[in-house]
């Protein structure tokens, strides 16, 4: 996670950089620290000092580690030759060496040779069944060529051993829903909500696998989680505003005034409706008849 | 107190500057040959899937007020059951630290490594400026000290008469031993000191049981009261979105 603090530093150093006032180097290591993918600035700033020789050797040993972050910044933006080049220097400094393998693999897949990436993915794993990169790797190259199944099972593998890494169950999660399975999609979400409670995106998306299985007790389930998507978020975010409207209105129609909460319920409904007119108000005066109207089809008294 | 020891400059160039010069040597070569001799170690399975089957364990215990109950109710069942739950460790099975050295050798080679690589030289160095060096007045700090500072800086001398600010070829060895680390992380780089005096501390902590701390874990979620807090986070939106709107 990169703090806001973090963010703000890094900002004003891209800034800084962009504007010619120096400080690249600092700006790409700080990228390194914060695992932050930027690879069009990297490759803008970080082949200038390989080129030159001066202030490569002044970097001494972080030399390498430029190498390897230009050479997948390449490859994330096709310049395949260059990243070629990269690997070279650094197999031949590091002969032998499994993150340079690593970034051989990379190479492959990224010129589209899934078998024989897959192949050198299988034999590195070998090597060390912990590479969590290389297994992450392997996930998105079954995605890439569009393989759902084959990378949720693969997560599925990964998430035995790795079970503490929240962002695999993201993964897991956003992959289940785009397959439609939304009970298991639920689980991964619940799984998240209980690595980090406060982060609200968590709770939204929970709230809305939900509302997409249906029925009476989850749609009060997922009411509760829009409710505390408002609450972690300050009533800024829209979908989860929306998400509440629509999610009241759905349990009007199925309880049917059955329920002693509706009037409680009604409430927050009402608030979210007015909440969001006025959040289009202020941002998009001219989409508040459509969302008036929307409204008000949701029956929502206004 | 008879007049002051006069140091002869052959001690200096004989004594008091090789022994610097080889404590430096010895620690670089030392470096090195312990470089040399580590193995990369490869982590067990099952170790690192214990450790995270604690995180998860844990996160669930901390978050579970947040996911409904049945949810929470299932991944109890799932951590805990006696039959093949992840936090559940069958009587007996658990191993205690020194019977898994024994059953790994690699563990018990790590450490006599790491001892090797540590003793042996130090035994070595110690003999040799013993026997080369011992009995020497090697140097003279420039201010006075009390009498407490005798057995620091004179080991070696057994002379009550001799002026405390005169330091001990054997002295001059130990100051070097442990001063040098500043030169170390110089010569060597930040953390590749070698650090003697951590290195000895690290040596009392050696073993961790996960099979102990799994079945912690597991009677923390046993005892863990399950309540909702979700329904409080309505009242709670209610109120942001009252603030907001007003």
């Amino acid at each position: 996670m990169v703090s806001k603090t973090e963010e703000e530093q890094l900002n004003r150093l891209e800034n800084q950089v962009d504007n010619g006032g120096g400080g690249a180097w600092e700006y790409l290591s700080l990228l390194i620290k914060l695992k932050i993918r930027r690879s069009d600035k990297v490759l803008k700033y970080g082949v200038p000092i390989l080129n030159d020789h001066k202030k490569r050797s002044a970097l001494g040993p972080e030399e390498w580690t430029l190498y390897e972050q230009v050479c997948i910044a390449a490859m994330d933006c096709h310049q395949l030759d260059l990243s070629k080049d990269c690997i070279k220097v650094l197999k031949k400094k590091f002969p032998g060496s499994r993150r340079v393998g690593r970034l051989e693999a990379m190479f492959l897949e990224a010129k589209g040779l899934w078998s024989e990436a897959e192949e050198a993915y299988t034999s590195l794993l070998e090597d060390n069944q912990f590479d969590q990169v290389v297994h992450k790797r392997r996930v998105a190259m079954a995605k890439a060529q569009g393989n759902l199944s084959g990378a949720i099972e693969l997560l599925n593998k990964y998430l035995e051993i790795f079970m503490a890494d929240h962002e695999a169950w993201r993964e897991l999660a956003e992959t289940y829903v785009s397959l439609q399975m939304y009970k298991q999609a639920a689980f991964c979400y619940e799984e998240l909500i209980l690595a980090q409670p406060t982060v609200p995106l968590y709770h939204l998306a929970y709230a809305d696998v939900l509302y997409t299985i249906g029925g009476l007790e989850n749609l009060q389930a997922a009411k509760k989680y829009y409710a505390a998507a408002i609450d972690l978020t300050g009533g800024k975010n829209v979908r989860a505003l929306f998400g509440m409207c629509l999610c009241a209105s759905a349990i009007g129609h199925l309880a049917k005034g059955r329920n002693k909460e509706d009037k409680e319920s009604l409430e927050l409904q009402t608030l979210s409706a007015v909440a969001l007119e006025k959040d289009y108000k202020q941002t998009s005066p001219s989409k508040l008849p459509l969302v008036s109207s929307c409204l008000r089809s949701l029956k929502v008294p206004l | 107190m008879a007049e002051d020891l006069v140091l002869d400059t052959a001690i200096r160039n004989w004594v008091l500057v090789p022994l610097s010069v080889v404590m430096v040597l010895i620690g670089i070569l030392r470096y090195f040959a312990s470089k040399l001799i580590r193995s990369d170690q490869v982590p067990d399975i099952k170790i690192v899937k214990e450790g995270q089957v604690i995180i998860r364990a844990r996160n669930l215990r901390a978050a579970a007020n947040f996911i409904p109950a049945k949810s929470f109710r299932a991944r109890r069942f799932y951590f805990s059951n006696e039959e093949n739950g992840l936090l559940y460790v069958p009587k007996g099975q658990g191993q205690n630290p020194q019977a898994q050295m024994f059953s790994d050798p690699n563990m018990a080679m790590d450490m006599m490594k790491k001892n090797l690589s540590m003793i042996i030289p130090q035994t070595l160095t110690f003999a040799w400026v013993n026997f080369f060096f011992s009995g020497f007045v090697a140097a003279k700090i420039p201010f006075p000290l009390t009498q407490r500072f005798r057995a620091m800086l004179q080991n070696g001398i057994d002379l009550s008469t001799v002026d405390v600010s005169y330091v001990s070829s054997r002295s001059w060895y130990f100051l070097n031993l442990f001063g040098l680390r500043g030169l170390f992380s110089l010569i060597l780089g930040e953390d590749n000191a070698t650090d003697d005096t951590q290195r000895m501390m690290q040596m009392g902590g050696f073993g961790f049981d996960p099979t102990r701390s799994l079945g912690a874990e597991k009677d923390n979620l046993d005892i863990v009261q399950h309540e909702w807090a979700l329904p409080k986070f309505e009242q709670r939106a209610e109120a942001v979105l009252k603030k907001l709107v007003g």
